[in-house]
């Protein structure tokens, strides 16, 4: 028995609590504010791509409370489409969109964290700081790469569950840097579906750091979406007014 | 011949177990393919655009899990559903579900366009179960999506990823769908289920099938022929060549259809006839000649009946290769295997059956004294004589006048090629349909797939006439398109009083943004089965209430006069096209087999009679039997479908043995100095009895598929049994009285095998009635 229970008192006396694992990583993740161009480039399975540009802003504030917003620039049926999404901690998102070809701004309410971003292989919580109450986490112990946590979080009811729209995820943490550099999530038949790789990121002071290129890879459709910023800038001064429906339809 | 079969009578009957057994053993091997699709040729228009379809938007069988209740908005019953739906969404495997918590609701409130869930949380109180109803009742894409109008069912649709086995997918919502189900009946529906019904069902049939067919046929061989020694050996022929066709099918690479079902049973009720003929034969052969050796009364039974044996045969084997100008391919396979296992019967039985009666010898079987229904029997033919002779010209103006009556009822021969109909009234799949297609639109779809620059404003407003064309139409249930959803969403973006409410905005640039606007508040999955991601195809998915023929040819040719002037290219296909293009196909290759088959047949008579006035008349019955057939089934409303269409083909193979008897036997009566009066008595009692006695065999070998699963199969059993009896009444009433009154030159012709022992009894091709264990001669 005790030969059993050994390595499992080891581990645990070896790594630091899980949760406090994720905790660090996500407030690594969060900047105060940040500028910068995002490129989407979704690939078909047949070769065929699409691609999408925006500029973003964003801006943190106490509480958990994010703003961001986002411009189109292409492709051009799209171009000046804008969006302000004011993301919540514990309620769901706000959201308005302005929409230049018809003049209107419509508010959005939605909840579904689990669905697509912008037709892409990521979720809109994958783009946005998580949510660590909605999961629990654990360590487990598989092969991986030296140097690096594994953590598995499952999500803690299957309201939340159908919410994220996956039964598991394992992500892989730098020990070092506490930056998550993989996530594979696995489908309610405990079958993996996707695989996320974090393949660049910008250091910032602090140890925190902002995320330049990452991929996607659906294993079900075998679509691939990657994301790389460009002229990123952090820590600059955003007026609050900058996140405003008037600056919105500008 | 008989020398030969004799010297290597070992090696041929070795060869001749060998052959069973080793067939018998490659059965196990045999798959089933219920997939209806796959009896079309892939050439066929309407399966390649299908194909072509489903390579953008995936497949479109889905499955239809439906609930019913008196009142389904209570919390009890939703939270049922969402527990079963939860547990269908946790199979990877399913690519697409709509469920009563998947479908959103599109709507502006207070400025707001919110998109979310129809039921976010199961109202527990009669106002918002009162509230639920009205959203309900509001919402396009849920009312009779996934409530019916009435409230009293409702329903899970979900799409099968292909890269699962069905029959796996199938088994994971059954798991899944065993739970509590309180007061709600469920019943599941669609086509994956229609062809896992129909797998069990064709499984089934097999099982039960050819036993009771073997059944059926060991008691009328046993009525028949007296012992079992003289049973075993037609019985040992059809079990070695039914194993040798059905060996066949996984051989060739080929799977069980539906139909294939069919092709043992036709060996069944038809290749123990030649084993049957030459057993009888034999017996009153050597009841005859007692004191020849059992090699020479051998000689006499080939020398006798060798020639009609391969005539009957050839006729039977042409007929069934009918079937191979068929479209449908499980017909060919069918007409194929028959044709195969008819021909190993032919040759087994010209062979095997003389070296297994030299071998173990058969019992001398006679009844001496005829029994009371043999004088019956006997009576009702001489009768029969009398009235042909006598009212021949009436015979011959009633039987025209009922042919002429049938004719009309061809007009009203309808096609069925709703495989929903293949299943009794009551079978759960059936019921499901019913439910699906009064409630839920419709459980067979049309597919149009447009292919332009579907953000083009124009090309939309076109997606959008289409849609709205084929939402008016009779017979059509529910209508997907993404028209509909650029709609619903400009609803939410404006007011009703505005322009553009309620339309497809005017330009590239406001569709557009619209699509990022539904792509940012609901799930851009919710339309990728109406819209390619690229924006370049969009598909309208056209459900059908009524899948009947004529519905879908009306609605496929009201989309191909919209699709003139299209700006762009437009594709119809779908499962209900494809049944369509079945349709069509059982009817060319009703057609087309026919044609083969009577020509065939004509040239056959004509070689055999020397005559093509032989030919012609020799083909009378066979025609006038199959007028009467289709005829029947139009005024009985049996509709023409898989199984039925085969029915013609069959029916010759089988049918015209009885013409070339009748007109071989009274040949042989006019040869012999009969008059052609004299000779039809003669016929009648020579041979009458032994047509009627093998049209019994044939339908009681049929009369086993009326224990089928399938509705259509077991139509098949009732009408074969009023075809084979057709063109045995126009073999022995039609054909004398032709024969009499129009006395035609061709009937004298010489028989090359006529023996004098034969000529002694006035007749050398056939067992007279000694088929039926009576001499008539004794």
């Amino acid at each position: 028995m005790l030969a059993i229970l050994l390595p499992l008192l080891q581990a645990s006396a070896q790594n630091p609590d899980a949760a406090q694992i994720m905790m660090k990583c996500r407030d690594l993740s969060i900047t105060r504010s940040m500028t910068g161009k995002m490129n989407l480039k979704i690939t078909e399975k047949n070769g065929s791509t699409r691609n999408r540009t925006i500029s973003m802003t964003s801006k943190s504030y106490d509480g958990g409370l994010e703003k961001r917003l986002i411009r189109f620039l292409e492709p051009a049926d799209v171009r000046g489409t804008a969006m302000l999404i004011v993301d919540n901690r514990d309620i769901p998102d706000e959201m308005w969109i302005y929409l230049p070809a018809l003049k209107k701004t419509r508010r959005i309410v939605t909840s579904e964290k689990g669905k697509s971003f912008m037709s892409s292989e990521f979720s809109n919580a994958d783009m946005t700081s998580p949510t660590l109450s909605d999961f629990s986490y654990k360590h487990i112990t598989v092969a991986g790469p030296a140097n690096q946590w594994i953590i598995e979080s499952i999500p803690v009811t299957d309201d939340k569950a159908d919410e994220y729209g996956f039964s598991r995820r394992i992500s892989y943490i730098d020990k070092d840097s506490y930056q998550t550099k993989k996530m594979e999530f696995y489908g309610f038949d405990n079958r993996l579906f996707k695989v996320i790789e974090i393949r660049d990121v910008v250091l910032l002071r602090d140890g925190k750091y902002m995320i330049r290129d990452m991929a996607a890879s659906n294993l079900l459709n075998g679509r691939k979406s990657e994301i790389v910023f460009s002229n990123l800038s952090e820590g600059t001064d955003i007026d609050d007014s900058f996140f405003t429906l008037r600056n919105l339809e500008k | 011949m008989t020398d030969f079969i004799i010297k290597y009578r070992w090696f041929i009957i070795r060869l001749f177990i060998i052959t069973g057994a080793g067939s018998f053993l490659i059965i196990p091997g045999i798959k089933t393919d219920p997939d209806i699709r796959n009896y079309i040729p892939e050439s066929i228009a309407s399966r390649a655009e299908t194909d072509k379809i489903e390579s953008v938007f995936g497949v479109q069988d889905m499955i239809m899990i439906l609930f019913s209740d008196g009142m389904m908005i209570s919390h009890d019953n939703l939270d049922i559903i969402r527990k079963i739906d939860r547990s269908i969404s946790r199979i990877s495997s399913i690519s697409d579900r709509i469920s009563p918590f998947t479908v959103k609701s599109i709507r502006s409130e207070e400025g707001m366009m919110v998109v979310d869930p129809l039921i976010s949380i199961i109202p527990s109180d009669t106002d918002g179960q009162k509230k639920l109803e009205k959203d309900i009742s509001e919402n396009r894409f849920a009312a009779n999506t996934v409530f019916s109008d009435d409230l009293t069912s409702a329903a899970i649709t979900a799409t099968l990823s292909s890269s699962v086995p069905e029959t796996l997918n199938l088994q994971k919502i059954d798991s899944a769908l065993k739970t509590e189900t309180g007061n709600m009946q469920i019943l599941r529906g669609g086509l994956p289920y229609i062809r896992k019904y129909l797998l069990e069902e064709v499984n089934r049939d097999a099982i039960l099938l050819i036993p009771a067919a073997l059944v059926i046929m060991l008691l009328v061989l046993k009525v028949n022929l007296g012992t079992w020694r003289s049973v075993l050996l037609p019985f040992g022929i059809v079990f070695v060549t039914t194993a040798l066709s059905m060996a066949l099918i996984p051989l060739f690479g080929w799977k069980m259809s539906i139909i294939t079902v069919l092709v043992p049973v036709i060996l069944i009720a038809v290749a123990n006839n030649y084993g049957i003929y030459l057993v009888a034969r034999f017996q009153e052969l050597s009841l005859r000649y007692p004191d020849l050796s059992k090699k020479d009364l051998i000689r006499l039974l080939l020398s006798s009946l060798n020639m009609p044996i391969l005539f009957s045969g050839l006729t039977t084997v042409s007929g069934l290769l009918g079937l191979m100008m068929h479209s449908i391919i499980p017909a060919r396979q069918v007409g194929l295997l028959a044709a195969a296992g008819v021909s190993a019967a032919l040759l087994m039985s010209l062979i095997v059956v003389p070296v297994m009666i030299y071998v173990s010898g058969i019992a001398k079987f006679i009844r001496k004294k005829k029994t009371r229904t043999t004088r019956r029997f006997e009576k009702l033919l001489g009768r029969i004589s009398e009235i042909i002779i006598a009212r021949n010209g009436i015979i011959l103006a009633v039987s025209l006048s009922i042919v002429l009556l049938f004719v009309s009822g061809i007009f009203l021969l309808r096609i069925n090629t709703n495989q929903e109909n293949y299943f009794s009234e009551r079978h759960p799949v059936r019921e499901a349909s019913k439910m699906i297609n009064s409630k839920f639109g419709g459980s067979q779809t049309i597919s149009v797939m447009i292919e332009s620059d579907i953000l083009d404003p124009v090309v939309m407003n076109e997606i959008d006439k289409m849609t709205r064309w084929a939402e008016g139409q009779k017979g059509i249930g529910n209508v997907f398109s993404i028209s509909q959803i650029v709609r619903e969403m400009s609803k939410a973006i404006y007011t009703k009083d505005e322009y553009g409410y309620d339309m497809i905005p005017d330009t590239r640039e406001g569709i557009a943004q619209m699509f990022e606007l539904y792509n940012m508040s609901g799930n851009p999955e919710d339309y990728r089965r109406l819209l390619d991601p690229a924006y370049t195809k969009a598909h309208i998915l056209i459900k059908l209430a009524r899948p009947e023929n004529e519905i879908i040819m009306f609605v496929k040719s009201g989309i191909d006069e919209l699709s003139k002037g299209f700006p762009g290219k437009v594709t119809t296909g779908g499962y209900a096209l494809i049944m369509a293009d079945f349709a069509h196909s059982i009817i060319r290759g009703q057609i087309f087999s026919l044609i083969f088959a009577v020509v065939t047949v004509f040239l056959l008579l004509s070689i055999i009679f020397r005559s093509f006035k032989g030919g012609l008349i020799g083909s009378v019955p066979l025609i006038a039997s199959i007028i009467v057939l289709l005829g029947f089934m139009g005024f009985s409303g049996i509709e023409l479908d898989a199984a039925t269409a085969l029915l013609s083909s069959i029916m010759i193979g089988v049918g015209v043995d009885f013409t070339i008897q009748f007109i071989w036997c009274y040949n042989l009566k006019v040869n012999s100095g009969l008059s052609f009066t004299e000779a039809v008595p003669e016929a009648m009692s020579t041979i009458g009895r032994s047509i009627i006695i093998n049209a019994l065999v044939v339908m009681s070998g049929f009369a086993a598929l009326i224990f089928s699963g399938f509705t259509s199969i077991r139509f098949f059993g009732y009408l074969v049994i009023i075809s084979i009896g057709s063109c045995m009444l126009g073999a022995l009433i039609v054909i004398p009285a032709i024969l009499v009154r129009y006395r035609p030159g061709f009937i004298g012709f010489k028989t090359n095998k006529t023996s004098e022992n034969e000529k002694e009894n006035n007749y050398a091709g056939y067992p007279s009635a000694t088929v039926a264990g009576v001499s008539t001669k004794s």
